[in-house]
């Protein structure tokens, strides 16, 4: 099941969030946009460290790995990107049942 | 510090006329990597591009924000960036793009306060051309409230890079035939909001701007804005070295799928 959102950022950029779901497992996070994120080697560097983590701990995955130190996001936070990802997957919850 | 102005209108040859994207932006990286290894001066160069191009931010996914057959059917090319923001329609416009090594004084720590140093030579420059114009934070130019210039930076190797266009014209409509949007009965309306939101140098002073005047406009913007920070601008060009590594960029990295569909 892949979920899917656009979710934007209050007062920021356009995050497009896409997870690959199966039997629970995020097998492939992708998390796109407008914004800008330095250096962008320690943004998907975050992203790469979610695939393969179960579907529910994602969010508070997402927020960890998007804090770290030597990371710096504009347009957006960390809580972000936790958050769209939630909702996307709330969402698709909501359209298998 | 001195920096190497690259003007592709004063080049004469194929570059007047402007290059793919692709080549544009294997130059950038080019050069990018050339100061960085201390071969080549800070550089500023201004171009354009043939065949028009859009441009997508480097975090963006290219299949959800632009429609590669509309793209394919006008003729125009699609390239991912290595900085990030949004995607951007290159048709009639001067983009600059400056490198220079990090902790020069164009480029502090501080991300933002390099975006408001770099971007007051353009607001300088426009406002040689009579505009009324002042940086809008993070990354925009604004003249009567409305956007004429869009800029995005990132630092690798060293060194800050940071591209950006002021717009001669606009073509809203050719824009939108090349974006994704929501729904197609919002292309009228997306198409009215981007009129009220972005402008041109046309639309700002009623008459035509040709590359050549505002890319003089601009240098001449960049060199009084940076004059204080003791920088001095000088006229050179790109070397045979560089244009055969940016040739080899364009053809083995911003022309294949692996990287403008990596997201």
């Amino acid at each position: 099941m892949i979920c899917r959102l656009d979710y934007k950022v209050p007062g920021g950029k356009l995050l497009r969030v896409s997870v690959d779901v199966d039997e629970g497992i995020a097998t492939r996070v992708r998390v796109a946009g407008d914004f800008f994120a330095h250096p962008e080697s320690a943004f998907d560097e975050a992203e790469a460290g979610l695939s393969g983590l179960s579907a529910a701990d994602l969010p508070e995955a997402a927020k960890r790995a998007f804090s770290r130190p030597d990371l710096a996001l504009y347009g957006l936070e960390a809580k972000d990107i936790a958050e769209a990802l939630r909702l996307a997957l709330v969402q698709s919850a909501k359209q298998g049942s | 510090m001195k920096i190497r102005l690259v003007n592709d209108a004063a080049a004469g040859g194929s570059g007047s006329r402007g290059v793919p994207g692709a080549l544009n932006m294997g130059i950038d990286q080019t050069v990018l990597e050339e100061v960085s290894a201390g071969k080549a001066l800070p550089t500023l160069r201004l171009y354009h591009w043939a065949p028009s191009c859009v441009t997508l931010g480097y975090f963006q996914s290219m299949a959800e924000e632009i429609d590669l057959a509309a793209c394919a059917g006008r003729g125009i090319d699609a390239v991912r960036r290595i900085t990030g923001g949004g995607a951007v329609f290159h048709d009639a416009e001067v983009t600059y793009s400056l490198v220079v090594p990090e902790g020069s004084p164009l480029a502090p720590d501080d991300i933002m306060a390099s975006y408001g140093l770099v971007c007051e030579g353009l607001v300088r420059g426009l406002r040689g051309l009579g505009i009324d114009a002042v940086f809008a934070p993070i990354n925009d130019i604004q003249a009567g409230g409305r956007k004429v210039s869009g800029n995005a930076q990132t630092r690798k190797q060293g060194c800050l890079l940071q591209h950006g266009t002021v717009l001669l014209d606009l073509d809203l409509e050719t824009m939108f035939s090349i974006l994704r949007v929501p729904a197609e009965k919002l292309k009228d309306k997306l198409v009215q909001d981007a009129r009220a939101r972005v402008t041109s140098l046309r639309g700002l002073l009623g008459r035509e701007v040709g590359f050549d005047e505002a890319a003089a406009a601009l240098a001449a913007g960049f060199a009084e804005a940076w004059s204080g920070l003791g920088v001095e601008l000088e006229e050179g060009h790109l070397t045979e070295r560089e244009l055969a590594n940016a040739r080899r960029l364009a053809a083995e990295k911003y022309s294949t799928r692996d990287w403008n569909l990596k997201r």
